[in-house]
């Protein structure tokens, strides 16, 4: 037995090496990005035999886990919570054929938007599949919860899913590590016609996931972590989840031997006991962090009038945003320290947003776009995308009007073309564009839309920490033709002050052509300049790419 | 024992090495510890935070409440600031004077520095020039640190030891430059706990704080007796004033310069 400081998302790595992983794939995404970098490092520290790279996307990620899990090896993909809406295909189906090898999915919320578009709650994908999620408290919980789903996933035949938020993913604490298990054998199932989802096996297939419901909810029921105290008939009831149990116990403090309480940590809920707190209770106060997902249930969306349900949906706490301490304080009518105040500070105190950095070249990238923007047409709009380049739409370019979610941008310009925009602009970045945004250039190019679709190649995923990138330098370019765009309406340009001109002219030829044009504005991260280096040293090792020297800008 | 803290600043300044130092240092103390950190679009030159909380018992949420922080440990005077409804009452503020200005309201430095010298407990200094001046630029985090040291619930040896662990892997010379940066700021804090004992009042002592030249070891007697004899006079409060808002660094055994010495 030792211990380490880990992260909540380093306790999930370690949890998952010591369940005897084989491999991990991930796309990264905050809060999520962590875990596979704990994995990547620890295998690469220790010489682990443990496969897995960063991703094209979340999709791609789960289908290369499951080809573990099929193959009877343990697998674990990681991914921010609006990544499992581009892996909610195979995660669907998955849980129709069933998992072979453990399969966990770690996937982190983000209530309170810190860094992402949404809050979504990954409870009701779990929930939608009618497969198992846990959801640790914290990060000794964190590094148990994740072995224990292996096990319990390849005992059961299901996908897991482990449900993280922002505050424990990103939260230090000391964590007692175990023994390591050794990894499976390859082995293949025993039923293929499980893992074959044509019609006539997918109904027994699903049939299956039907049967197995009465083992996960026996699962749950027992689970020491969903753990029923009955303090006395007739005292409050309090059902608790995640890491709102951490809230509760330190708001509370010893006013929780007033309440009978119900902690959850294992879904599907464990209604046996959800029925015992509520006989047992004048009453039930639901508190989780995220949508109101055990209280729908439990209150029947409010139609429960047996006893009184109080909770997000009730207006008792808040519908939006995490929660912490002092948010539960209030809720429960307890007084929240006074701080320090001092007078004048409100005048002096103003918000200090992210913003491109000094030299970024997403900076001098969006001053051109500007330029044509002021000669054509000031009011036009710019779809734009996700990564450091959404900063784009704050002061002082102001230069981009969207950002929905990954890849969409060249697809809404499309949509754009096709209302009436002429040319409409579109802006991703290299990692974006193979993450998904390439589908979509493939539509353009069959009807030779008319849009202008910026790739803002900076070498690296860069919001994220400096993550690889899939596609950059000239194999973007060859993919970009590939995808059958006209090499002459295929520009590629230096994104620098000295060169506004040049580029300038560039781009508004592009904006003269009809048709579609991709214009590759090619500058390399300035903050991630030492990663840049060792991501091509070491892809460049394992597989060098064709075009890798015959195109290449240099660099090596 | 519970002692909540809140480390602060924008985005590159090392607000997470900070936080590492005190982990470790607690978990050597034999104390519990958990801590939240900010990540992600943030750390593009926007506010960042992490805060640490440390406890004789385990610790609930990783989250401190309102009210309960000890101190705010800041590498910015404005992000000083941005936490204090999580500061205590009679909690500390640890904090470099120099403002980093990527923002395009930030607000007038007289005014600011009028809040930030407003507080009752206040360390504030030129870390940035003190770190420059220790050799290592990016170290006024350490500076920061060190002027907090002997408010953190273990023993000042602990946050040497992992400041050399954190930065071993640098070479010897961040490690010295880092120690160094760290010990100017334990003298900047011995000092005007010094001055203030010797009844300068706490504001007038925090102003002269902010712009001495402090070095890696505590100041000479003679010259904490110089600065008390010149900040009990009559124009002490004044002087302090001058000296802050002329924004130049003072060494600390130099005679005031004949322009601020006296009211113009």
């Amino acid at each position: 037995m030792s211990q380490e400081i880990l992260l909540g998302d380093e306790a999930v790595a370690r949890g998952a090496i010591d369940a005897g992983l084989s491999a991990a794939y991930a796309y990264p995404g905050t809060p999520s990005t962590e875990i596979f970098e704990a994995i990547h490092a620890l295998t690469k520290q220790h010489q682990l035999p443990i496969r897995g790279f960063w991703s094209t996307n979340e999709k791609v990620a789960l289908e290369e886990a499951i080809g573990v899990s099929y193959c009877g090896k343990r697998a674990l993909v990681s991914m921010k919570h609006v990544g499992l809406n581009v892996a909610a295909d195979p995660f669907m189906n998955v849980a129709v054929s069933g998992a072979w090898g453990g399969l966990v999915l770690a996937v982190a919320d983000d209530p309170s938007m810190h860094s992402s578009q949404n809050e979504q709650d990954s409870r009701y994908f779990a929930d939608f599949a009618q497969v198992l999620c846990l959801e640790p408290a914290d990060q000794q919980e964190a590094y148990e919860l994740t072995q224990e789903a292996f096990e319990v996933s390849e005992r059961l035949r299901v996908p897991v899913v482990l449900r993280l938020v922002t505050r424990l993913a990103h939260s230090r604490a000391m964590v007692a590590l175990g023994e390591r298990r050794a990894q499976n054998a390859l082995r293949y199932v025993d039923d293929a016609g499980l893992y074959t989802l044509i019609p006539s096996n997918a109904r027994r297939a699903y049939a299956g996931l039907l049967e197995k419901q009465p083992a996960l909810q026996r699962y749950s029921e027992e689970h020491r972590l969903n753990a029923l105290t009955i303090r006395g008939d007739g005292k409050p009831g309090l059902i608790v989840s995640g890491i709102a149990w951490t809230y509760l116990r330190e708001a509370l403090g010893a006013r929780l031997e007033d309440y009978n309480v119900l902690r959850v940590s294992v879904y599907p809920l464990p209604v046996g006991k959800v029925r015992a707190l509520l006989d047992r209770s004048s009453e039930l106060m639901v508190v989780e962090e995220g949508y109101p997902f055990i209280e729908r249930f439990v209150s029947a969306l409010g139609l429960f009038r047996e006893k009184p349900v109080k909770g997000k949906l009730t207006g008792h706490l808040p519908r939006m945003g995490e929660l912490n301490p002092d948010v539960l304080r209030e809720a429960f009518g307890l007084p929240v320290k006074a701080s320090l105040t001092v007078p004048g500070l409100e005048e002096v105190l103003r918000p200090r947003p992210p913003r491109l950095c000094d030299a970024c070249p997403h900076g001098d990238s969006y001053e051109l776009i500007n330029e044509v923007r002021r000669e054509l047409d000031a009011s036009m709009r710019v779809m734009g995308d996700i990564g450091c380049y959404a900063l784009g739409y704050s002061k002082p370019y102001q230069a981009i009007h969207s950002c929905l979610c990954m890849g969409s941008s060249i697809g809404m310009a499309i949509g754009a073309a096709h209302a009436g925009v002429s040319p409409s602009l579109c802006v991703i970045g290299d990692g974006t564009f193979t993450h998904t945004g390439m589908n979509a250039l493939l539509d353009a190019v069959i009807e030779n839309t008319n849009i202008k679709v910026f790739i803002l190649d900076n070498s690296i995923v860069a919001m994220t920490g400096g993550q690889p990138t899939t596609m950059s330098d000239a194999h973007l370019e060859n993919l970009v033709l590939g995808l059958g765009v006209k090499k002459a309406h295929l520009r590629t340009l230096t994104p620098v002050p000295q060169r506004h001109a040049e580029n300038l002219a560039v781009v508004r030829e592009e904006l003269a052509y009809q048709g579609l044009s991709v214009i590759i504005a090619r500058r390399a991260c300035v903050r991630y300049v030492k990663e840049i280096k060792e991501h091509k040293r070491e892809r460049g090792a394992s597989a060098p790419l064709e075009g890798d020297c015959a195109n290449c800008a240099g660099g090596c | 024992m519970n002692f909540d803290l809140v480390l602060c600043g924008v985005g590159g300044q090392g607000v997470l090495s900070t936080a590492y130092v005190i982990d470790h240092a607690a978990v050597d103390a034999g104390l519990h510890f958990k801590q939240p950190e900010i990540h992600g679009m943030s750390q593009r030159g926007g506010a960042v935070s992490a805060q640490v909380r440390l406890g004789s018992a385990p610790i609930a949420s990783d989250l401190i409440s309102a009210g309960e922080a000890r101190a705010v440990l800041s590498v910015e005077p404005l992000e000083s600031l941005r936490y204090l409804s999580l500061l205590s009452k009679d909690g500390w503020v640890f904090t470099d004077v120099t403002p980093l200005k990527n923002m395009a309201d930030y607000p007038d430095t007289a005014k600011l520095y009028e809040v930030l010298f407003s507080l009752p407990r206040v360390v504030a200094v030129n870390a940035t020039r003190l770190a420059a001046r220790a050799g290592a630029s990016k170290a006024q985090n350490m500076v920061v640190l060190g002027a907090a040291a002997s408010l953190l619930p273990f023993a000042v040896e602990l946050l040497e030891k992992h400041l050399r662990a954190l930065f071993q892997v640098k070479g010897e010379h961040v490690v010295k430059a880092n120690l160094k940066a760290f010990q100017m700021g334990l003298s900047a804090r011995a000092f005007k706990a010094a001055l203030v004992e010797r009844g300068v009042p706490a504001a007038v002592a925090a102003r002269v704080v902010a712009r001495l030249d402090f070095d890696p070891a505590p100041v000479p007697e003679a010259v904490v007796n110089a600065w008390v004899a010149r900040l009990t006079r009559a124009d002490g409060e004044a002087l302090s004033k001058r000296l802050l808002a002329s924004g130049d660094a003072l060494p600390l055994d130099a005679q005031v310069p004949a322009a601020l010495a006296s009211s113009p």
